[in-house]
């Protein structure tokens, strides 16, 4: 699981897909609910800005003659009641002050008459305080002034100037508090954020569905596609398609595919089959054949022997050709025996074995004019599999005898990455050409008591160790024999 | 349209009146608490049912209104302040009825006042203040003030500030409580009827000069109205503290009762207005919006 975490690239689609998507979903719904958290706070503003003009136009309604009179009880009053509320009413708790000044800027009524007590100038009590009373001195047609910034102490200011007759007589200005709109504009965005988890929750939970629904099969053709990587096609399961779009198309392919597939696997191992049939009745007419020709000449000796049962001269001459053909038939089944018995075995044997290879080639040329050149390359502990000698010991063998009384074989062996590579030459007459196919079958051979089994052999040791043989041939320069066996945990430890 | 309205008013009006005759018409000031309009209510259906004829309290923002709906015959009686009384009995407008009687006697005071919190204790320290009058006809809440800045040669608009006019004793109180107005005249009986409902207000308030006794705010009829009715409604209200349901209604006006006094218990107030410089007065007092 943590692996899963540290490395989102081996996630599966399907949580990907789903993860996008989920983000997607929240990166909309947060976005429109921010939005909408502003509209509804710019509405509230303007609403309380509005609100606040509304509350400062009641006023001017009887602030001209107020003012004219003197009266500034009643504008005081007028205030109050706004604010306080008349008994019986609450009044409008968000005013946080309102006040009548002259043309000339002195208090005509406040509703904090304490600290501004009229027929005194305004004072304002900050800078900020200053701009607003000059701008609201300015004004000359009603206006909504505004603190700035998403506070509490924000408010919206009503303003609007007094006229009697077109004389300037002063001005009216009505501040709400932006507090009870800051707790309204909180609890609605607390609602529209619920709304978008919500529906980020459920945008969530369709998206996984969605996703997994899409990915299904996907997986599905990954898990087919690994079948056909382990060669078991035949077991796979069409993929059930339900829809009709891009992966419903690719599932039907693919279903195709596959069928398709099982079906050229099942020839193939019909084909395999036969072909096992073919070689096994070549393999049993080879036998048949080779052993039925020194049978021959066995049954006529011993026919001829039985006829003249003491002819002592006859006896003489035709017991070695009995005991000859018989220790080829002995070699003819030990040899097969030797071929098609060959097992999987971890048996290993070192370098150095190889190297008494060396003496026994050289005892075998006895006096022959043959030079063999040998180079091991490989390290001297490597461990080798027992099966290399056999393979190694029949090349030289086949070499040995393929040459005339003089000649040169060559021996290397080296290790060249992940293959152990042996290489046998001769400097022979070569192999013709058209017989090169038929080098490895099973008694094929160029030579007058050949068993044509030996090559067979070194076939099926090079291909039960999962390697490679190669012959490299040129009429009447001689034959190389390639092997590359693959090194697996054979290096001692 | 209103000839039909006019034909149905007439077939309508002998079926549904209990009494041909108009109701009578009873103008109340700023003298009492005018706010609970249910205690006037129950208090005009007690005399209603004494009288045996309709009676309805007629509210008016001013005193001199309620002088001019007397002068016109719109009312027949009116509970008046001392000072315009003093003014139309000169006119015989207007007769004495009777006069309550608030604490044992038929007295009340003119009441300077200043807010709790102000450094101020007479007078002459709220020059140059704003100071709030009740109503330019009130003999508590504008008389008394101008006597006492007679007596030291000043004139209202060059000793203080500014001031203005609540026509309503009580919201004078309200305008020196709420620091509108650094001080204040009011009448004692209305500020000491506020101590007791609404203390939370009077609270606010310091009384730094109290006046010399006035005769209270008297009950008055017009001058020609119907004798007997004049009578009945001097007996009726003289008799409120013989009966309980009576005795009710004055306890909430937190008066005594009603008696005859003489017309000179209104000397006082009488020499003080002929005192204060009457044109000054005059020239001062802003006519009532309405």
């Amino acid at each position: 699981m943590t692996m899963l975490l540290h490395n989102p690239r081996s996630w599966s689609l399907a949580v990907k897909l789903s993860l996008t998507l989920t983000a997607a979903i929240a990166a909309v719904g947060f976005m429109i609910g921010a939005v909408m958290i502003v509209q509804e706070w710019k509405r509230f503003h303007d609403e309380l800005g509005e609100k606040a003009l509304l509350l400062a136009e009641t006023i001017a309604i009887t602030a001209p003659k107020a003012i004219l009179r003197r009266d500034n009880w009643s504008l005081y009053l007028s205030l109050k009641n706004l604010a306080m509320g008349r008994p019986g009413t609450s009044g409008i708790h968000e005013i946080t002050t309102a006040m009548v000044l002259d043309a000339n800027g002195l208090v005509q009524a406040h509703l904090h008459p304490a600290d501004n007590p009229m027929t005194y100038p305004f004072s304002p009590p900050n800078a900020s305080e200053k701009v607003l009373l000059k701008q609201a001195m300015g004004a000359r047609k009603p206006i909504v002034l505004s603190g700035s910034g998403f506070t509490k102490d924000n408010f919206q200011e009503g303003i609007v100037p007094l006229f009697s007759d077109q004389k300037y007589m002063g001005v009216v200005r009505v501040r709400l508090s932006t507090a009870q709109l800051y707790d309204k504009a909180i609890d609605s965005a607390l609602i529209i954020l619920a709304i978008v988890f919500l529906f980020v929750i459920v945008g969530s939970v369709l998206g996984i569905l969605v996703s997994r629904r899409m990915v299904k099969p996907l997986t599905a053709i990954t898990q087919g596609l690994e079948a056909v990587g382990r060669g078991t096609m035949t077991e796979f399961s069409p993929i059930p398609v339900k829809e009709q779009d891009e992966i419903g198309r690719l599932s039907i392919t693919f279903n195709q595919i596959m069928a398709e597939l099982a079906e050229k696997k099942i020839l193939e191992e019909e084909i395999a089959m036969s072909e096992k049939l073919v070689a096994l009745g070549r393999i049993t007419a080879g036998v048949a054949h080779e052993v039925n020709n020194p049978l021959a000449g066995l049954l006529n000796c011993i026919d001829t022997l039985r006829k003249h049962p003491n002819d002592k001269q006859l006896i003489d001459r035709y017991l070695p050709v009995i005991d000859q053909g018989l220790h080829r038939i002995k070699d003819i089944v030990h040899s097969l025996l030797v071929g098609l018995r060959i097992e999987e075995s971890d048996e290993t044997i070192s370098v150095e074995d190889i190297d008494k290879l060396h003496h026994l080639i050289t005892a075998e040329i006895g006096n022959r004019n043959i030079a063999v050149s040998w180079h091991n390359n490989v390290i001297d502990n490597l461990q080798v599999p027992g099966r290399l000698e056999q393979i190694i010991c029949n090349l030289l063998k086949n070499a040995l005898e393929i040459l005339p009384n003089r000649g040169h074989i060559g021996f290397h062996m080296y290790q060249n990455k992940a293959h152990l590579i042996v290489e046998v030459s001769d400097d022979g007459p070569g192999i013709p050409p058209e017989i090169r196919s038929e080098l490895f079958d099973p008694f094929f051979t160029t030579k007058a008591n050949g068993t044509g089994l030996g090559l067979w052999i070194v076939y099926r040791l090079v291909q039960s160790m999962e390697g490679i043989i190669q012959v490299i041939s040129e009429e009447g320069e001689g034959t190389t024999f390639h092997v590359a066996i693959p090194v697996k945990s054979h290096k001692a430890a | 349209m209103r000839h039909i309205y006019l034909v149905l008013l007439l077939l309508i009006t002998p079926i549904h009146a209990v009494s041909v005759e108009p109701p009578i018409r009873f103008g109340l000031t700023a003298v009492v608490l005018t706010e609970n309009l249910r205690f006037l209510d129950q208090w005009s259906e007690y005399l209603e049912e004494k009288m045996g004829r309709e009676v309805e309290f007629v509210l008016r923002k001013s005193y001199r209104e309620v002088m001019d709906l007397l002068r016109s015959g719109g009312i027949q009686f009116a509970w008046i302040c001392g000072y315009p009384y003093v003014q139309a009995s000169n006119s015989n407008l207007i007769e004495l009825l009777t006069v309550p009687i608030y604490r044992g006697k038929p007295n009340y005071q003119s009441y300077i006042i200043v807010h709790n919190s102000s450094p101020y204790k007479r007078l002459s320290d709220l020059e140059n203040k704003i100071f709030a009058f009740s109503d330019p006809d009130s003999n508590s809440g504008f008389l008394y003030p101008m006597s006492l800045l007679a007596d030291k040669n000043e004139k209202p608009e060059s000793f203080f500030r500014h001031t203005f006019f609540t026509f309503n004793h009580a919201e004078t109180i309200q305008a020196v409580s709420d620091q509108v107005a650094d001080g204040g005249a009011v009448d004692s009986y209305i500020w000491e009827y506020l101590a007791i409902y609404r203390p939370e207000i009077t609270e606010k308030t310091r009384i730094i000069n109290k006046s010399p006794e006035f005769g209270f705010p008297p009950v008055v009829s017009r001058t020609g109205a119907d004798a007997d009715m004049v009578n009945l409604m001097k007996q009726i209200l003289e008799r409120m503290d013989e009966d309980p349901a009576g005795k009710i209604f004055l306890s909430r006006l937190k008066l005594d009762g009603f008696n005859r006094f003489p017309d000179s218990l209104f000397n006082n107030i009488r020499d003080m207005a002929n005192s204060v410089q009457m044109t000054a007065i005059r020239k001062y007092a802003t006519k009532p919006s309405r």
